[in-house]
């Protein structure tokens, strides 16, 4: 077998197979940095095996038995092992050799093993930073450096990162599984929202490494995936997963040729890729119809009776609107009213301003930005200042808006977004 | 697993406060007791009746107030087992003081021997020696590790010990608050400074000049320092 194509096979198997031999190591031993690092060695043994015995028909069940086995030598050879083997005895690795016809015992376990692994990275007791860190390293097979770079911190920071939370999970007895069915719902979000930072963090293009960012991004969908695949019955992990389809659907339209964004309504709809945005919508449908939003309470209180769609959700709904050839501003405000209640962030509320002013209350959704200003929550967001000045600018109030313009650009972070605002500038002036 | 649960407040309390206290924690007390998971534990006297001892080139300074000079403060504490820290986690949420306050829950580094028929009458000093996790050479944390153990042989000989653990790092700490029937946790001691809890010792010795004697001689005052606060009726 020529060497490019084992390449080939070991690479795929490291995407697909990683976070699965990983998370089943971590459970049958109770070590993490030794599950890591078995799974490290039982990828490159592959990169040797395979090439002289070809890719075995399982590669995940080869992977997971030799990366077994390397663990049972070490825990052998090792003082503390005598422990773990004795546990280990009530849940027996394999015997060598038995990687084909091995993962039937427990097909089960095993899937369920990425769900545990999922939950305890993103376990709440964690600091955010570190169950987004961990969620990499162990799950996605990111390397300490990668994640480094990917959250621009230095890669002995982040080192000491995951030192400390797997120190964390050890010592203070972090559980290894998916939470029983009453903490599911106090748990799930966190998981979510571990998913969707990682995302996010690949989306917004304002620093760090460009290719780093994108496999965030890719990591983020493949692992929302995952979720969707192991807890079918959660029609937020589909709905965040519908989301980030949307949002990465623009990926190659949304910069231009020198890196400055490009708004919504000045990209080259031809770049967006179609069968993401087809996916997000079949994930949707599949969630139930959410007739209009006219079922759903504007006002009065919400109440769990199971007619609230999730904040995903809604989200996901918001974004399609926007992929439509004519965005129904009407639709997009009254989504943005309800999740203004159940997510009641200055950011929604912000968003909900600029739907009422497209929507046709131009005067309206000034009004609001005026009242969230007065309020100072968003004091010092540049998108604030920004978002005052395209509502003026479309009311034709060229003076004010040019103002604005200016204060948003003294307050903008990047100099993408800076370019981009000193164009809006040169266009009211022109 | 064996967790520390201490009981955090401000001190400021409102009669609504001092009610749900009243009313729920004798039940907390109640349940976790008879669930087994509760395996000993009491209130603090105020912060005002804190002592922190330090000792420095032969003398001993004794300072009033706790080590850590925060908003909130260690009111109690409990000794818990429970399976892991998710069960530790809902012990304290079902705690009133995580209603309105809050409550770190921090692991033990082994399984704590608390003695069977522990009385409240015995419960009359905690120390809390402190450490700031700065590792020191060999040589010295070995004379630290002999020292620890002459002064744990030392107390436990005059038979005024009751329990005498060391905790996990504080990074492996949580805390729990509850806010809206909801269960907010962070990551971390409930206060963050250069020097931490790095052990509990319960003392039942009659005076708090002996447990000031006592918290002088244990070697962590000589290197950093020990907090002493007497407990409810010391």
């Amino acid at each position: 077998m020529s060497s490019g194509t084992v390449q080939a096979a070991v690479q795929e198997a490291f995407r697909d197979e990683w976070g699965r031999v990983v998370a089943t190591l971590i459970r049958r031993t109770g070590d993490w940095d030794l599950a890591e690092e078995c799974a490290q060695e039982a990828f490159t043994q592959a990169l040797i095996s395979w090439a002289k015995d070809g890719v075995p028909a399982k590669p995940g069940a080869w992977l997971t038995t030799v990366a077994g086995n390397r663990a049972l030598d070490r825990l052998r050879r090792g003082a503390r092992g005598a422990e773990l083997l004795e546990q280990i005895a009530y849940d027996p690795l394999r015997s060598p050799g038995a990687a084909d016809q091995d993962d039937e015992h427990e097909p089960d376990m095993i899937e369920d093993d990425r769900l545990r692994l999922m939950f305890t990275c993103c376990h709440p007791a964690l600091a955010l930073d570190a169950r987004v860190a961990l969620t990499l390293r162990t799950l996605a097979g990111l390397t300490t450096a990668e994640i480094a770079r990917a959250f621009l911190v230095p890669e002995p920071t982040m080192a000491k990162r995951l030192v400390r939370a797997k120190a964390k999970i050890a010592a203070a007895a972090i559980p290894y599984r998916v939470p029983p069915p009453e903490l599911l719902p106090e748990r799930t979000p966190g998981v979510l929202a571990v998913l969707y930072l990682l995302f996010n963090e690949g989306y917004s293009a304002s620093s760090g490494d460009e290719l780093i960012r994108g496999a965030l991004c890719d990591e983020a969908i493949r692992l929302a995936r995952l979720l969707c695949l192991l807890m079918p019955d959660e029609p937020e992990a589909v709905a965040l997963l519908a989301l980030m389809l949307l949002q990465h659907s623009r990926r190659d339209a949304r910069v231009d040729s020198s890196g400055d964004l490009i708004t919504l309504e000045d990209q080259d709809r031809g770049r967006w890729h179609r069968e993401d945005i087809a996916e997000a919508e079949r994930l949707l449908a599949g969630g139930g119809p959410l007739d209009g939003t006219a079922s759903l309470p504007a006002a009065g209180p919400l109440t769990s009776s199971g007619a609230i769609p999730g904040t995903y959700r809604l989200q996901a709904e918001i974004a399609v609107c926007h992929v439509q050839r004519e965005t129904d501003w009407e639709r997009v405000r009254d989504l943005y009213a309800l999740l203004a209640r159940l997510m009641p962030s200055p950011v929604v509320q912000l968003n909900l301003a600029v739907a009422v002013a497209m929507a046709g209350d131009l005067d309206v959704g000034l009004t609001l930005v005026s009242e969230l200003a007065q309020r100072g929550e968003l004091a010092g967001y540049h998108l604030l200042a920004a978002t005052r000045a395209d509502l003026l600018r479309r009311r034709g109030d060229h003076l004010q808006a040019a103002a604005e313009y200016q204060r948003a650009l003294a307050l903008a972070p990047s100099e993408a977004e800076r370019r981009f605002l000193r164009g809006r500038l040169a266009q009211l002036s022109g | 697993m064996n967790y520390l649960l201490l009981i955090c407040t401000d001190g400021v309390s409102t009669p609504e406060i001092a009610a749900a206290m009243q009313e729920h924690t004798p039940k907390w007390v109640d349940e976790m007791d008879s669930r087994g998971v509760r395996l000993l534990g009491n209130g603090l006297q105020g912060r005002d009746s804190a002592k922190t001892v330090r000792v420095r080139d032969g003398r001993t300074l004794i300072t009033d107030g706790p080590f850590a000079d925060s908003k909130e403060f260690i009111g109690g504490l409990d000794i818990i087992a429970a399976e892991s820290l998710d069960e530790a986690i809902e012990v304290a949420a079902k705690h009133p003081v995580s209603w309105y306050f809050s409550i770190e829950v921090r692991p033990f580094r082994h399984e704590v021997a608390v003695p069977e028929n522990w009385t409240y009458e015995q419960l009359r000093y905690l120390m809390l020696p402190c450490l700031d996790g700065i590792p020191e050479p060999a040589a010295v944390e070995e004379r630290l590790l002999g020292d620890l153990r002459a002064w744990a042989e030392m107390v436990d000989a005059r038979g005024v010990r009751i329990v005498g653990a060391p905790l996990a790092p504080a990074s492996t700490a949580t805390m729990v608050r509850v806010r809206d029937g909801e269960t907010l946790l962070s990551d971390g001691p409930f206060v963050e400074t250069k020097e931490y809890v790095a052990g509990i010792d319960i003392l039942s010795c009659e005076t708090l000049e002996e447990a000031l004697e006592l918290a002088a001689a244990h070697p962590l005052s000589h290197v950093h320092m020990v907090e002493v606060r007497p407990f409810w009726g010391a």
